[in-house]
């Protein structure tokens, strides 16, 4: 129906935009989930190491601080701010 | 240059009791790891020459765990087209928080343009060594980091390296009698679509290493390094690249002495360098650093502090 003439474009649109999205579309669809899930899996793989990038950027010294703080003899606040 | 030598004194007669020892081919020591294989050499000949000042101040809060803080001002090169260097003067401040257990090490260092330093070394079983080694910063696309899985086996030593972009590289390394230990690496790097095979040979005895080192990529490293004394060593390093045809050799000493440890080398394409690190008092130290290029016309001078 015509409301759906749009819809099935913006979907169209959508696997087109990525790198090798469009490709898949005009294969077979058993062919194209198999190579779509290659492309959900390396597309996720890069999200978690670009988050884990981020994360390590951020978070690595204040964790070695926390582990640091946190071993025995366990040292003061005070001893991590002040120059001796 | 001889009266500059101390003389050699009795530890020859050491030698006449280790003459007779019979190799035992099924218990031989572990042989070092493939990417320590020219440590010796390296000691006195790739020491780090820096230039302006550097200040380090390390804290030690407690057994396992520390703070540094390091200072470094000076001109730092920027690689140019040109056949001249050019410097730009630049100065940063690192902190640094170390962490250091028996089974746990790990490292961070954080500059003030945001660029991550860190390192990790955790033993997962007795044999089994992980170690990763990050640099981060905030460009895109110019991060790395490498993880290394180490297998130390009886007497010998295996170890698989991934890298970031689509890097793998596999070395092993075995001891083949007492002194001489052979190794091998292999590997294959995804972005420039190459990969390579080297091999290693180490022969060590109480008062002298030589290494040898041949690589698929065209480089060849043979070094020697004689220990004269407890005090005193020297050491020789040849590289040649046969595909581009360059050759260095160098010749280098390394003092190490009561006060200081003083370390130079001079090279065959015109550098001389040295390096002494004097230390004050407990726990203080007083770093100088020359390195003079005279092909280039390139002159570096560095003097610092370490405290802690």
């Amino acid at each position: 129906m015509a409301a759906k003439g749009p819809l099935k474009l913006k979907f169209k649109g959508k696997t087109t935009k990525g790198s090798k999205g469009g490709s898949t579309s005009t294969s077979s669809s058993s062919s194209s989930s198999v190579s779509s899930k290659f492309e959900v899996i390396k597309d996720w793989t890069n999200w978690s190491l670009k988050k884990a990038k981020v994360a390590t950027h951020y978070g690595l010294i204040p964790l070695i601080i926390i582990i640091g703080m946190n071993s025995d003899p366990k040292p003061h606040l005070f001893q991590l701010i002040s120059p001796f | 240059m001889a009266d500059l030598l101390p003389p050699l004194t009795a530890a020859q007669v050491d030698d006449k009791t280790k003459v007779d020892e019979k190799v035992d081919y099924s218990n031989l020591p572990s042989p070092v790891p493939y990417e320590e294989l020219h440590r010796e050499a390296f000691m006195s000949l790739k020491a780090d020459n820096f230039e302006g000042l550097r200040f380090d101040f390390t804290k030690a809060l407690n057994q396992k765990f520390s703070l540094s803080h390091s200072v470094m001002m000076g001109p730092t090169e920027v690689p140019s087209q040109s056949a001249e260097t050019i410097k730009i003067p630049t100065a940063h401040y690192e902190f640094g928080a170390n962490y250091f257990e028996p089974k746990l090490m790990l490292i961070g260092r954080v500059m003030t343009d945001g660029r991550l330093n860190a390192r990790l070394k955790a033993d997962l079983t007795d044999k089994l060594i992980v170690k990763a080694n990050a640099q981060i910063t905030n460009e895109p696309h110019l991060s790395h980091a490498m993880f290394n899985f180490d297998y130390m086996g009886s007497d010998y030593r295996a170890q698989l390296q991934l890298g970031n972009s689509a890097l793998i590289g596999a070395t092993y390394i075995q001891s083949v009698t007492n002194r001489l230990s052979l190794g091998g690496e292999v590997f294959w790097a995804g972005v420039p679509r190459k990969s390579g095979i080297g091999y290693a040979a180490r022969y060590e005895s109480d008062k002298m290493v030589a290494t040898a080192q041949v690589a698929s990529t065209g480089a060849v490293v043979m070094n020697y390094v004689q220990k004269i004394s407890e005090k005193v060593s020297l050491a020789t390093d040849f590289m040649f690249n046969y595909f581009s045809r360059d050759v260095t050799a160098s010749v280098g000493y390394d003092y190490i002495l009561r006060q200081s440890r003083v370390r130079g080398k001079i090279d065959s394409n015109g550098v001389a360098s040295a390096l002494v690190e004097e230390r004050l008092s407990m726990g203080l130290n007083f770093l100088l650093s020359a390195e003079l290029d005279h092909k280039k016309k390139d002159y570096k001078f560095g003097f610092g502090l370490t405290v802690g």
